[in-house]
């Protein structure tokens, strides 16, 4: 079956309506993941947008169709440690699975998260980057692109946005040694659904997985180019399709011809401030961040 | 029997927005130009676009009309009609 | 009948959670705790305690762990002191309010500042509102029978709530003691696996657990916690009783009343300088001084109607505090124990005491000098200024 069969058979564990943003590509990369993972599992979701977005639950209802626990943005990877721990001592086989924004991964969670990956607890953890805080008004988190222009980094007469570096999180867990790693991004669903599945399958180790996932309202971009703008990030190298399994890396959607940063960043208002030298320091660091990329990816 | 408030749990229904009443635009499919390669399906944020009877549709039941399915058809089939319905 | 053994508290406190079978261990290191998980790690490694033990990185994520585990029904288990119990404070919190039931140990240590290591009850103080029972123990045998109990007073279908077994830092956790360690299948008997029914994370039975709740719910969600919490008395009062008919130990229920029917001063105490105090009194009363004891042991929820059944129609009453609230120029167990006698209208003479902060010793001599300041209390004068036990 081809994997747009699958998408349009499989059922749907998300509810039918939630309030999310019209184009949000996390709702569309949840909906997806739970195609992929089924019924057998048990979600945490930590405050966010898509716990925001109502999946998990209001008053006397659920928001997914299988179990879902909001954990604290802080404990979200020791939260699933601990579930996944009881199911080992039953025996009984159960996907684990985090949903988590680049806030709750970068920088809250970001130790019990380390420890999870360091113990490799047999769970998968998932985050949704959409570089900031969407949920609660656009704050900055350590994954933000610098330069944007978000409510605590605002652009003004004396500051430009962010002043750091984006936080290299797939990097940064993929040296924690996990199982199986790997970028995933909206705009290649074929690619997404296969890591997924990649993903399902692994019954031993902690497994990462990052996606990126373009903000209309907090970027400053229409909600019908939201897959426009995740595939101009992977086309440019801000954001590289690759995973990692058993100590290799490997790119799974090269681009031979990756084009300049500043396509991405014309695409949306949080850049709009940025002069041309501002603009090359972003270069800057993705061509070094690609450069590194590369050089593991012949690593055998 | 009453209801224990013991844990809080979400236990009896789904919860479901009518997000078919956000819509200020709506996605209208030429079925004469769309060449079924089922791009939309895969973009669909709220998993509105199936094949039925072998013809790729757009359920409007929860549609909030964001256009994504508009904006990536590679045939341009679907076009974005101002109005809710 | 069990072996006695020479052990420490917290060598104690292992045994009574390895006998108690717990599913899910996971706590991080901290003085005065960390030969609990040391050991239950060495049970572990011998092949003694079949137990999923995670090395978590901080307190927070060990709260963490076993709120997961015990979300999908499990019996877990933890350990800290202090500053651990500081920075778990959030799923801590969170733990008693999701009503999933759980014993933790706690070393009590002083909390910092000033730079400090040893023994006080200001961290479990601290967290006193948090909405876990609180229990606490005068010496090692006390731990580890109080570990049993406080499951089955933990899991009870009318409680659902949360237990802290609280034992003094190194004057408990690191001193030998000779414990009675019960045999594995009495223990069984007296407390069987646990079935949670009230919530669980199983995809068999989807449920959201702890979906986004409006207000006037989470009026509804307290009150059931606290109305469940003063239930806590009358079953820790039944399990003091079932426990001794089992294995020969009992320890009074909710308080611990030492010679206090024909007292007309009383001193109220908490935790292990409970033995010195009761000493001090066995000394007083063999020179005529009609002294009598309350131990605290069940400290939350605060066992207002018992203490202030007592205090009624005595002329004097002294509480030694281990601890500071600040606001407050007094401790906490003296603080709550004038709010349990306010109702009584009487006018009895009350003198607060602090002392052992910081792992200071609280000695015999101040033990008889807080006697000697009740036996010279003038009726009428219903407060003293705040008696530091200091040399």
């Amino acid at each position: 079956m081809n994997y747009i069969d699958f998408l349009d058979t499989q059922e749907d564990l998300v509810t039918a309506g939630t309030s999310a943003c019209q184009g949000c590509p996390a709702e569309l990369s949840l909906r997806t993941t739970l195609k992929v993972l089924g019924k057998n599992t048990i979600m945490a979701i930590p405050p966010g947008c898509m716990a925001g977005a109502g999946c998990i639950g209001w008053n006397f209802d659920n928001g997914l169709k299988i179990p879902v626990h909001i954990t604290l943005l802080d404990n979200t990877a020791a939260v699933l440690t601990g579930i996944k721990q009881v199911y080992e001592a039953d025996g009984r086989d159960v996907n684990v699975v985090a949903f988590a924004g680049d806030g709750a991964t970068a920088d809250c969670g970001f130790q019990s998260l380390s420890a999870a990956a360091e113990r490799g607890e047999n769970v998968i953890y998932i985050c949704y980057d959409n570089e900031g805080y969407m949920n609660t008004g656009f704050q900055r988190s350590g994954s933000t692109t610098k330069g944007s222009s978000t409510s605590t980094t605002p652009a003004g007469e004396v500051a430009k946005g962010k002043e750091q570096q984006k936080k290299d999180l797939p990097m940064i867990m993929a040296m924690h040694n996990p199982a199986y790693l790997a970028t995933l991004s909206p705009s290649h669903m074929s690619d997404f659904v296969k890591k997924m599945e990649k993903a399902k399958s692994i019954k031993d180790g902690f497994v990462y997985l990052h996606i990126f996932s373009p903000c209309p309202t907090g970027w400053g971009f229409d909600g019908s180019r939201s897959i426009e703008v995740a595939r101009k990030a992977v086309e440019t190298n801000l954001f590289p399709l690759y995973e990692v399994e058993n100590g290799q890396y490997k790119i799974t959607v090269p681009n031979k011809n990756p084009k300049p940063v500043s396509e991405l960043m014309k695409m949306m208002k949080k850049f709009a401030h940025l002069s041309a030298e501002e603009i090359s320091e972003v270069q800057e660091y993705v061509d070094k961040k690609h450069k590194f990329l590369s050089a593991v990816s012949t690593i055998e | 029997m009453a209801r224990d408030f013991i844990t809080p749990k979400g236990e009896e229904g789904i919860y479901c927005i009518d997000t078919a009443s956000w819509r200020t635009y709506t996605p209208v499919m030429d079925k004469t130009k769309c060449v079924e390669c089922g791009i939309c399906l895969t973009y669909c944020p709220v998993n509105s676009i199936h094949k039925t009877d072998g013809k790729y549709t757009i359920s409007l039941d929860y549609c909030k009309g964001c256009g994504v399915c508009a904006n990536e058809c590679p045939k341009k089939a679907i076009d974005m009609i101002e109005g809710g319905k | 009948m069990g072996k006695t053994v020479a052990m420490t508290g917290n060598t104690a406190a292992s045994i009574g959670a390895a006998l108690s079978r717990p599913k899910v261990i996971a706590a991080y290191p901290i003085t005065p705790q960390s030969s609990v998980v040391e050991h239950s790690a060495s049970m572990v490694a011998n092949g003694e305690l079949k137990t999923q033990l995670v090395q978590v990185e901080s307190e927070h994520s060990a709260m963490s762990v076993v709120q997961g585990a015990a979300m999908a029904g499990g019996r877990t288990f933890t350990a800290t002191s202090a500053q651990g119990l500081a920075l778990m404070y959030e799923p801590y919190f969170r733990m008693s309010t999701l009503r999933l039931p759980m014993v933790m140990a706690v070393a009590g240590r002083e909390m910092t500042a000033p730079e400090t290591i040893w023994s006080g009850h200001q961290d479990t103080i601290s967290v006193r509102d948090a909405g876990w029972i609180q229990i606490y123990v005068e010496n090692n045998q006390e731990v580890l029978d109080m570990i049993i109990q406080g499951y089955r007073l933990a899991e009870n279908k009318n409680i659902l709530i949360p237990v802290n077994i609280c034992y003094d830092g190194f004057y408990i956790s690191h001193l030998y003691e000779g414990v009675n360690v019960p045999p594995q299948s009495e223990v069984d008997e007296f407390l069987p696996p646990y079935v949670q029914e009230h919530a669980i994370l199983d995809p068999e039975k989807p449920m959201a657990l702890d979906p986004m709740t409006p207000g006037p719910l989470v009026m509804k969600y307290r009150k059931n916690h606290l109305q469940s919490m003063q239930k806590a008395f009358d079953v820790l009062d039944a399990l003091d009783k079932e426990f001794a008919e089992k294995f020969g130990r009992s320890y009074g229920g909710v308080i611990d009343s030492y010679k206090c029917d024909d007292a007309d001063i009383i001193m109220i105490t908490m935790g292990a300088m409970s033995g010195t105090a009761r000493e001090a009194v066995n000394i007083k009363r063999s020179q005529g001084v009609k002294v009598g004891l309350i131990k605290i042991r069940m400290m939350r929820p605060f066992p207002k109607k018992q203490i202030a059944k007592i205090l009624a129609d005595k002329k004097a009453f002294a509480v030694v505090d281990k601890n500071v609230v600040f606001g407050w120029n007094t401790g906490a167990v003296y603080m709550e124990t004038k709010a349990a006698i306010s109702e009584l209208g009487c006018d009895i003479t009350s003198i607060p005491v602090i002392g052992g902060l910081g792992g200071t010793d609280i000695s015999l001599d101040h033990m008889l000098s807080v006697i000697e300041k009740l036996e010279n209390a003038k009726k009428g004068e219903e407060e003293y200024d705040t008696y530091w036990l200091e040399d």
